[in-house]
């Protein structure tokens, strides 16, 4: 039995009449990618946001590390150790790239009330910038404003910035969305890539790239977890078949 | 980048002209240039220090006045009890009136600069709309309090008998008096492009761009917002100490919210989230009002539509447009 490093227990969260999240249960094993499936309004994003504090849930508990974090803020979550990147791109576009995963490195050096030393010089951006940047390919690219980058090496930048501290759960929502063919085999190549050194959350789409990358599957609809398992087994669910993968598969 | 970028070009010359201004003055015998020129330089202390929140770190403050207005009552108020050689505080501790301005000047930085720590500290538990119309309220208070302390002049103000006094310097001399007002600037300037520059201006730069990215990272602006709006206060409060010992007037006028609406069409015209920007802006307002005033008294409905067309053509307001819409403060 590997260990858990998530475990969600009988979550519950509703937006008035709506149970967007009803007595949901699942668990993540440490250093595997996790992938969390279900046709659209199943409630997935309605999960990653009580994963990462950005909103808290009804009821229900979810344990990181042993940790019940479920009322915790976000930025104490991170500081735990559990990265983010979101489904619409946030990144600071008025920012360099640089700028952008400075910031990112920052955030994991304690405080930062030092107003007169150039960030570029200070010790944690000098010891981690450039392999940051070097880790998601965007070396070249530092010194383009955020803005200029496109959409693919947005993700990329996003997914380098919470990589930042090396959190060890990270959590990615839907990165593949919006992106061309090119875009999404460039980013399936950097999770493979991760694969193994840390636990990751992938909440997807594109089944083509779960069935791919993912060690384990929960498939959730109508806030539900309707299975979990290896993707042979989801494929081979009939329950799962006949309400979301349909004819397809 | 290049040492003749454009960049360099627009602030050296910019300096240069500014540092010659009291020759030119002389020369072409206009000693009336010399407190123009004052009056640019006050103010485009006080719009940097209001971009530092509008440009920098997103908060819509609407009433920046207040600390101007802080900073003038500091020299107005202690010069009152100077002469009537009363001490302003008794107790806790004795704190009597002075005319000094190594004294009076830094006091005016440090209350101004405290006011903006509790204002902000109340200020900053709202965002958005709520943060405009806050900040809004805090300075039309203060006016208000201000119009009715009959001690210090009420609606009246207060008139300075002198400038304040400074050690080798002759305040009453409007060249010394310039020169000064460009020492605080140029300092002022000096400390935000680092300050900006810095992971603390890293930091406050993100939240302006994008507060609940931030939280994801694990970084809680707050604090650092409050220290942005202290900073910003103080550098407020300077120029109003400043414009008190220009004019040798202080009235509640100064914290009017109209000077915090002219504050901020400083730094919209010259350049939001840059730091000469509004420098620029200061003076291009200043003189529009100037040339505009000479042939009509609205002279407002003319400085509109200017307006209108730096935001909407200008990237970055007049530095962007002199100094290229890329130009960045390092």
């Amino acid at each position: 039995m590997t260990d858990a490093i998530l475990t969600v227990t009988t979550l519950c969260k509703s937006f008035g009449a709506v149970q967007a999240t009803n007595d949901l249960s699942f668990t993540v094993r440490r250093n595997d990618i996790h992938a969390l499936i279900g046709p659209n309004g199943a409630g997935k994003t309605t999960v990653v946001n009580q994963l990462s504090g950005d909103m808290l849930p009804d009821s229900g508990t979810i344990l990181f590390n042993g940790v019940n974090i479920s009322r915790k803020k976000a930025y104490q979550r991170a500081r735990l150790g559990i990265g983010r990147s979101f489904q619409i791109t946030h990144i600071f576009e008025n920012l360099t790239v640089a700028e952008n995963m400075s910031l990112a490195i920052c955030a994991h050096s304690g405080h930062n009330f030092r107003f007169l030393q150039h960030f570029r010089r200070s010790p944690p951006v000098l010891r981690e910038l450039a392999k940051a940047l070097a880790r998601v390919d965007l070396l070249p690219r530092a010194e383009l404003p955020a803005s200029h980058l496109s959409h693919g090496e947005k993700r990329q930048l996003e997914v380098g910035m919470a990589m930042v501290g090396n959190p060890e759960l990270l959590i990615l929502d839907e990165p593949m969305a919006g992106m061309g063919p090119g875009g999404t085999a460039e980013l399936s190549k950097l999770i493979r890539r991760l694969k193994g050194t840390l636990t990751i959350l992938l909440i997807e789409h594109d089944m083509d790239v779960v069935f791919s990358l993912a060690d384990r599957v929960t498939v959730l609809v109508y806030g539900e977890n309707m299975a979990t398992g290896t993707p042979d087994e989801i494929r081979r669910n009939t329950k799962v078949r006949a309400a979301y993968l349909g004819e397809e598969s | 980048m290049s040492l003749l970028s454009r960049k360099t070009i627009v602030i050296g010359g910019g300096a240069l002209l500014l540092f010659f201004l009291p020759l030119v003055a002389k020369l072409t015998g206009q000693p009336y240039l010399l407190s123009l020129g004052s009056r640019i330089l006050i103010y485009a202390l006080a719009a940097v220090s209001l971009d530092l929140l509008l440009g920098y770190s997103g908060m819509i403050s609407l009433g920046h006045a207040a600390f101007v207005g802080i900073g003038a009552y500091v020299v107005g108020i202690s010069q009152f009890h100077s002469y009537e050689a009363t001490p302003f505080l008794s107790a806790p501790f004795l704190l009597s009136g002075s005319e000094n301005g190594l004294f009076v000047l830094p006091l005016a930085i440090l209350v101004a600069a405290f006011a903006a720590l509790i204002i902000g500290a109340l200020c900053l538990r709202t965002t958005g709309m709520h943060f405009i119309m806050i900040t809004l309220a805090f300075a039309q208070m203060l006016y208000y309090f201000f119009i009715s302390l009959e001690k210090y002049g009420g609606d009246d103000g207060l008139s300075l008998y002198a400038r304040n006094s400074f050690p080798g310097i002759d305040l009453s001399d409007d060249r010394h008096f310039y020169y000064l007002c460009l020492t605080a600037l140029g300092l002022f300037l000096l400390f935000t492009c680092r300050l900006v520059t810095s992971r603390f201006g890293l930091i406050i730069r993100g939240a302006g761009n994008n507060d609940r990215r931030l939280k994801g990272l694990g970084i809680r602006s707050t604090s650092y917002k409050l220290v942005t709006f202290v900073i910003a206060g103080g550098g407020a409060g300077l120029a109003g100490a400043l414009l008190a010992n220009q004019t040798e007037y202080v009235s509640p006028g100064l914290m009017h919210w109209t000077l915090s609406g002219e504050l901020m069409v400083m730094v919209l015209l010259g350049g939001l989230g840059t730091l000469f920007g509004p420098v620029l802006g200061a003076a291009a307002f200043l003189l529009l009002e100037e040339g505009l005033a000479m042939y009509t008294e609205h002279w407002m409905v003319y400085m509109g539509p200017v307006l209108i067309l730096a935001v909407v053509f200008a990237k970055r307001g007049l530095f962007g447009l002199l100094a290229g819409g890329n130009s960045r403060d390092d």
